[in-house]
């Protein structure tokens, strides 16, 4: 075990390079995220954040270096995690209704061959209505919004009762009402001890949402508290020429009282 | 055909009508039902590809076996070597996905068409082999769908039931690989050991299939139930049963068709009908089917429509009365088209439609009047209307001036049941409420 | 660059001109099928060189000509064929090369006082059943032979003579096995119908599971209608054929079994295309030796196990 990735550490990522046909996504990343953090991972489109997340659980094959969880690879610590993919890895036309979405999150603890049976179901509305949508458990997804979709993916996440929560995007395309809805979540989830990493893409929101920040472009720009994390210089690193749209940035940070 | 051979065929007297009729329907219901997996896990094509690709080694293994003294016929060693081949295309389509920048649909396609193309060639080739009879080998291709044996039929039958068998056991761990493929890979779901385990069904199915009714039939098998089935359900178990019964239907019906009239082939006659059971999927299927959709669209639009003229001579009965209790007075055609928006020719329909319920009766003067049962529809509609409009100024953030046209549209969605609902939760004593927004005409 | 881009194509065409004035004949007699390429053989003895295309086994109503059999008919001085819509796929090949006046003859059309059995549209093509039809033929042939190389035709004719009186024996020999075959039981079932001038030569009832084309597959009527009729009729055998599966024939006899009826299969047929090269079923002869003295054996009658000559193998 390296020094600087001592086994306390929810995810630890070591020299982590990923590479689609020989050109590079994620370079050499070096990331040590805390415990109990509402983690964010920021930076430009095409900089490696959901490939950050897959690499982390084997979804696909890292060129080099490693991602422990607690000191152990993924492999070992399943049950500690929960995956709240991209919206849009689905599709949402699948014959399925919101209750079967919710009850796969359970479908590990079950095992081979079983059915689901009303225990499975029960968890499921409960999470169901965690997230305000358990008027909706029988409804097909696909007359499901945006936000309520969204909503059904993190139910599905909250049945499996983790440690540790991996969520690509989950703000990506909601409206208002479900976003506040979402951040009002993690929060609790957060206050209750669960570490939570997400890959989000509205520099506005940082830092009212998380107390840690990854910047990404490939290389990890900068990570630790976002207060520390979320500056002009580290933005600017980030995300490169833009300075107009930084210039806004700044100026919004500067009104919230950075 | 007689009465009494539409008899015969229908109640299987003949044994051979018995064997070709059980046993397509039975091939029809697997092929059903492992085709819908993999219509859900997007990979119909693949399924495609396999079955094409089984074709150059039932050729290869006819060589094989000649070149080794044996009998090149023989049906084990021909359907082994179809097996070997059309897996062989299956890795081959995952290998250039892999390795090459081709699409998926590329690379199966590539993969159809040249192994295809190279059983022909090899079937060709083999007829030259001398001392061995390759004749009736290319009826791997079209079937020989009526000369059905009971040995063919028996390992139909044993495939349907381990089809069965294995689809119930992991049923839920097939819905969530085609689902979600990423979440169960999280969860520790060995994704390939599923995708093998389906592709290995699919083989099982073609390569029985083949020597009973022919490549193209099973292809035709395991691809259309399923679509078929998708337009008439939205859940998953009904639709895996229907395209099972869809499958067993299709068999059941081309080959009883064949049964009843000379000259017919079995195969051709299936693939026909269960095109045709398709295409009435398509157009009447209850859940998506072109027809109830357009009757659907056609309902609310009526129903749109009646709260539209009713709830705007409501308002112009509100707009030209100053003190309440408001009068019901007949209203002028002026106001009313200037009122909101028509579509062309929809006003005077929508007045026809109105006075058909008895809801407004036309003046000798030409002006519009509610009629008693009108007034009362048109004030309960505006009413519904306006507690929709204060419900979203109070629990959403949208500027009041967008809010009548959400509404609109929202409102219609209602009912009643969620009207009590909101009366309940804004308290209302009052039988009607002010519009939160100016009704201006428009 | 852009200008010797432009004289490629004219240089293609250009070549491809001279091609096809280069395209001569290589003096060989192409046949399609062995029976024909056989009586071809036998007359012309050792003038001529005779290629034949189609060979044992395979099937002529469904064959599809490969590129070398399209070159040897291109390249062929003379053109045998049968006719009459057997040679299924290559209607187009030979029908253009006769366009353009080449020699190009079907045997077995345009024969005097043959009456053919089927309607217009669709008559059976199988002549060569009836050894009689095929001896006159074998005078057709005789005669091509004649006018396309005239040299030879004294030799031409005597060796038809001898074949001729060969093909009567044949003729009377059958004519006197077949009914030796118990009267209830002359009913001749194959996988297609391929024997009714055979029946109506020596007069025997045919059968076949599919129809005079093997490119219509068998539905399940016509198998439930042949089954029952050899039930009925208490057949005792049927018969495959040397170039069709016998899938069909199968299904038939479990057909019958069911029924309380076994039958069992007399044997294989030569229908379509004669027997390996180079043994006495690769003849003419030898083939409807073969068939005669199975068929008659295996539907009860007396036959002598080694054919006509004794030159058939058990």
């Amino acid at each position: 075990m390296r020094p600087e990735h001592p086994p306390e550490f929810p995810l630890a990522v070591h020299d982590l390079t990923v590479a689609y046909h020989r050109k590079p996504v994620l370079w050499d990343v070096e990331l040590n995220i805390p415990e109990g953090t509402l983690a964010g991972i920021v930076g430009p489109n095409g900089a490696g954040k959901s490939t950050l997340l897959k690499a982390c659980l084997d979804l696909i094959p890292k060129t080099s270096g490693e991602a422990l969880i607690y000191g152990k690879p993924y492999e070992e610590q399943r049950d500690l995690i929960a995956y709240v993919p991209q919206r849009e890895s689905v599709d949402w036309d699948f014959p399925v209704s919101a209750l079967d979405v919710v009850a796969m999150g359970t479908y590990r603890k079950l095992g081979w061959f079983k059915r689901i049976g009303r225990t499975q179901k029960n968890q499921a509305r409960e999470a169901l209505e965690k997230v305000g949508i358990d008027h909706l458990a029988d409804r097909q997804i696909s007359q499901l919004s945006g936000g309520q979709q969204q909503r059904v993916f993190l139910a599905r996440a909250l049945v499996q009762d983790a440690q540790i929560y991996f969520m690509d995007e989950p703000f990506a395309a909601v409206d208002a009402a479900t976003e506040q809805a979402i951040i009002k979540l993690l929060q609790t989830l957060n206050a209750q001890g669960k570490t939570i990493l997400c890959v989000h893409h509205d520099l506005a929101t940082v830092s009212r949402y998380f107390d840690h920040l990854v910047l990404l472009n490939m290389r990890v720009v900068a990570s630790g508290p976002t207060s520390e994390t979320f500056t002009r210089e580290n933005l600017h690193k980030t995300y490169g020429g833009k300075l107009n749209l930084l210039d806004d940035v700044a100026h919004t940070l500067k009104n919230i009282g950075r | 055909m007689t009465l009494e051979l539409l008899r015969e065929t229908l109640f299987l007297e003949k044994h051979n009508t018995r064997l070709v009729v059980l046993g397509v329907a039975f091939l029809g219901a697997t092929a059903g039902l492992i085709g819908s997996f993999l219509l859900l896990r997007k990979q119909s094509l693949l399924g495609d590809a396999l079955s094409h690709a089984t074709l150059p080694g039932i050729g290869i293994a006819f060589a094989v076996m000649s070149w080794m003294g044996l009998s090149g016929r023989s049906l084990p060693g021909l359907l082994i070597g179809a097996t070997i081949t059309g897996l062989l295309g299956v890795i081959l389509v995952l290998a250039i996905r892999r390795s090459t920048r081709l699409k998926d649909d590329a690379a199966m396609g590539i993969v159809l068409s040249v192994f295809f193309g190279l059983g022909i060639a090899i079937l060709k080739m083999v007829e030259k082999i001398p001392g061995q009879s390759a004749a009736g080998l290319d009826s791997f291709i079209y079937g020989k769908t009526a000369s059905m044996v009971w040995s063919d039929f028996f390992l139909i039958a044993g495939t349907l039931a381990v089809t069965t068998v294995i689809t119930v056991l992991i049923l839920k761990e097939l819905t969530l690989l085609c689902f979600d493929s990423n979440f169960a890979s999280t969860e520790g779901w060995s994704t390939l050991g599923l995708d093998i385990i389906l592709m290995a069904l699919v083989t099982a199915v073609t390569v029985v299939g083949l020597q009973a009714v022919g490549l193209i039939l099973i292809i035709a098998f395991l691809i259309t139930p399923p679509t078929a089935a998708r337009f008439w359900t939205n859940r998953l178990g009904y639709m895996l049963v229907l395209s099972t019964v869809i499958g067993a239907i299709s068999g059941w019906i081309g080959a009883s068709i064949s049964a009843l009239y000379s000259n017919l082939p079995a195969g051709a006659i299936i693939v026909i009908t269960a095109a045709l059971i398709f295409l009435l999927s398509m157009i009447f299927g209850t859940a998506r089917g072109v027809l109830p959709r357009y009757l659907r669209h056609r309902k609310l639009q009526k129903k749109v429509g009646r709260q539209h003229i009713l709830r705007s001579t409501y308002e112009i009965l509100e707009n030209t009365q100053d003190s309440p209790p408001l009068k019901n007075l007949p209203i002028p055609m002026e106001l009313l088209r200037k009122h909101r928006y028509w579509a062309k020719g929809e006003l005077p329909k929508l007045i026809r439609q109105a006075r058909a319920e008895d809801h407004v009766e036309r003046q000798p003067t030409g002006e519009l009047r509610l009629s008693e049962s009108g007034f009362g529809e048109a004030s309960r509609i505006t009413r519904n209307h306006r507690l929709w409009e204060l419900y979203l100024i109070k629990h959403a953030d949208i500027a009041p001036s967008h809010v009548d046209r959400d509404a609109d549209m929202v409102e219609h969605l209602l009912g009643a049941e969620i009207v009590h609902q909101l009366e309940a939760a804004l308290e209302l004593a009052k039988s009607t409420i002010e519009s939160p927004h100016l009704i201006e005409s428009r | 660059m852009s200008k010797s881009l432009l004289l490629l194509p004219i240089l293609f065409l250009a070549g491809a001109c001279t091609k096809k004035n280069e395209i001569t004949t290589d003096g060989t007699i192409v046949t399609t099928i062995g029976m024909i390429a056989d009586v071809t053989r036998e007359i012309a003895g050792d003038k001529q060189e005779v290629i034949n295309l189609i060979g044992e086994s395979i099937d002529p109503h469904t064959h599809k000509p490969l590129k070398s059999e399209v070159d040897r008919i291109q390249k062929a001085g003379l053109v045998l064929y049968n006719g009459l819509l057997l040679e299924g796929k290559m209607g187009t090949l030979l029908n253009s090369r006769k366009e353009k006046g080449n020699p190009v003859v079907a045997v077995a059309e345009g024969l005097k006082d043959v009456e053919l059995i089927g309607d217009g549209n669709h008559p059976d093509p199988h002549l060569w059943m009836d050894i009689s039809l095929w001896s006159k033929v074998a005078e057709k042939i005789g005669a091509e032979l004649k006018s396309y190389d005239s040299d030879n035709s004294d030799h031409y004719a005597q060796r038809l003579a001898e074949y001729r009186k060969k093909l009567s024996d044949l003729h009377t020999h059958a004519l006197m096995v077949f009914p030796t075959i118990p009267a209830e039981q002359r009913v001749l079932v194959t996988a297609h119908d391929a024997f009714s001038y055979l029946g109506r030569a020596y007069g025997i009832e045919v059968r076949g599971i599919q129809g005079i084309s093997t490119e219509s597959e068998a539905g399940t009527k016509d198998i439930n209608d042949l089954v029952d009729y050899l039930v009925e009729k208490e057949i005792p055998a049927i018969f495959i054929e040397s170039s069709l599966s016998d899938k069909s024939v199968k299904a038939v006899i479990e057909g019958a079994a069911q029924k309380g009826h076994p039958v069992r299969i007399g044997g294989e047929l030569f229908s379509d295309a004669m027997g390996k090269l180079g043994t006495y079923e690769g003849t003419y002869i030898g083939m409807m030796d073969h068939n005669i003295t199975t068929i008659v054996n295996g539907l009860g009658g007396t036959a002598p196990k080694n054919g006509f000559q004794g030159k058939l193998n058990d």
